[in-house]
């Protein structure tokens, strides 16, 4: 599958990328090709353009504060989860990306 | 029902998110600029030192935005750019009226509701393009000041009064009781929401003068990592390798205040480390509000030690907290037996002796 991803969490300096780096490292060890952008507190980095958007099969949001610039990713299917859960238990936000 | 209990949660931690370096940069500064200079009987005596004046003054300007941001990002979140008039404005009224950051909190998601309902509000053609600019600026802007000054402000103001004199006032044993549940919340979920309402608490008590509800949550936010890192370290045998290169990086995550530097220990063995880390971080923030340890930055652990009060106590508070919970997880490790539900990365690995 071809995923893209946004992480965010309020305070933004830790919990955002360290839920990055488990959603592509879950990624790899399945399979599916992933993008993540994070909106930490430096803002947005390595973000998700609409081609990245229309080329995905899903879009994952890993966050517990709203996702910035959420219209890029109107019509897609879109699974939310919380900040904590990407971390601790990225298997089960790709079985449920999965379904 | 719960989901709409959790949107308004996401969009007060939307504002939060935007309001932090705010008080970052207010109390730090604040705190370097009357840090060297005398303390006269009107506050602090700047007239030989135009420098330091300075940095205050940079410290205050920083503060004087936080209300309107927290309530101007949260009502943002709530209806979009429109609801950023209302939502300063009305965060500006709450600074006014002394209602503090529950005002601005409770203004802030008012006003992006009064936006989101006026945008619903049937207009003429002709009107539409100007409902942004001026209708719900000059409308929302008025409906919420109003409300502000005449109705929620005064009742907030005195909650809020009451609370910090409550604060102010609290008993020896109120005040361990206080610390011990910021402690227990701070470790409870190590960075997740419950940590991030104690941690919210001090950052906003920060702004209204009150240090010791951050001192405590400060000592209790490394208190975690660094303790987890220090128990990897003492009993080597009782950690797999990885375990000890994580403790490795937890430890150093505690020095600069990063609580998540437990989680991957918590993550494969919850039931026997959070109890462990909670131990640990209510001990720490007891002692340091005991210790009347002050905070004036919205951060914890060491790295934050220029810009707090009774440096001496804070120290003693991470170094105790850190030793009990590295001697409790490890104790109950040795007694329970070494293997955790499953390792650091997620598999499962066999029993090593």
């Amino acid at each position: 599958m071809k995923i893209v991803a946004v992480t965010s969490c309020p305070t933004g300096i830790a919990h955002t990328y360290m839920a990055a780096e488990a959603l592509e490292k879950k990624a790899k060890e399945l399979g599916h090709a992933i993008k993540v952008e994070t909106q930490g507190s430096m803002g947005i980095e390595n973000e998700l353009t609409s081609a990245d958007v229309a080329a995905a099969d899903c879009v994952i949001f890993a966050a517990d504060i709203d996702v910035e610039k959420k219209e890029r990713f109107e019509g897609k299917k879109i699974i939310e989860v919380s900040v904590q859960h990407a971390i601790k238990h990225p298997e089960k936000v790709f079985a449920k990306a999965q379904n | 029902m719960i989901e709409s209990l959790k949107k308004v949660r996401q969009h007060l931690l939307t504002g939060v998110s935007y309001a932090i370096p705010f008080i970052a940069c207010g109390g730090i500064m604040i705190a370097a600029g009357i840090a060297f200079v005398p303390m006269g009987s009107n506050g602090p005596d700047f007239s030989n030192a135009p420098v330091f004046k300075f940095i205050f003054d940079v410290g205050a300007a920083s503060f004087s935005f936080l209300l309107p941001v927290l309530a101007g990002y949260i009502s943002y979140a709530i209806a979009g750019r429109p609801g950023l008039v209302p939502g300063f404005i009305g965060g500006y009224f709450s600074g006014q009226v002394k209602a503090g950051f529950l005002g601005a909190i409770l203004i802030g998601l008012i006003a992006g509701w009064v936006v989101n309902w006026i945008k619903k509000m049937p207009v003429p053609k002709y009107i539409a393009p100007v409902m942004p600019i001026l209708i719900i600026p000059i409308l929302s802007g008025t409906i919420i000041s109003l409300l502000m000054m005449k109705v929620i402000g005064i009742p907030i103001a005195g909650f809020m009064e009451l609370l910090t004199h409550w604060l102010q006032g609290l008993g020896t044993g109120n005040a361990v009781v206080l610390a011990m549940i910021l402690g227990a919340m701070i470790a409870f979920d190590m960075g997740g929401p419950v940590n991030k309402v104690a941690f919210f608490f001090g950052a906003a008590m920060i702004k209204e003068g009150n240090f010791g509800v951050m001192g405590a949550c400060a000592a209790a936010i490394c208190t975690p990592p660094l303790g987890l890192g220090l128990a990897t370290f003492i009993r080597k045998k009782l950690w797999s390798e990885e375990e000890r290169e994580a403790g490795l990086a937890a430890f150093s995550m505690g020095m600069i205040g990063i609580t998540e530097g437990a989680i991957p220990f918590a993550a494969s063995d919850p039931l026997r480390v959070i109890p462990c880390i909670m131990v640990g971080s209510m001990v720490a923030s007891t002692i340091a509000m005991l210790g009347g340890v002050g905070d004036h930055a919205p951060h914890g652990g060491p790295i934050v030690l220029p810009v707090v009060d009774h440096r001496l106590m804070y120290v003693v508070a991470i170094i105790a907290g850190a030793i009990v919970t590295a001697v409790v997880i490890n104790t109950v490790k040795a007694l329970t037996g070494k293997k955790a539900e499953k390792s650091a990365d997620g598999s499962k690995k066999p029993d090593r002796a």
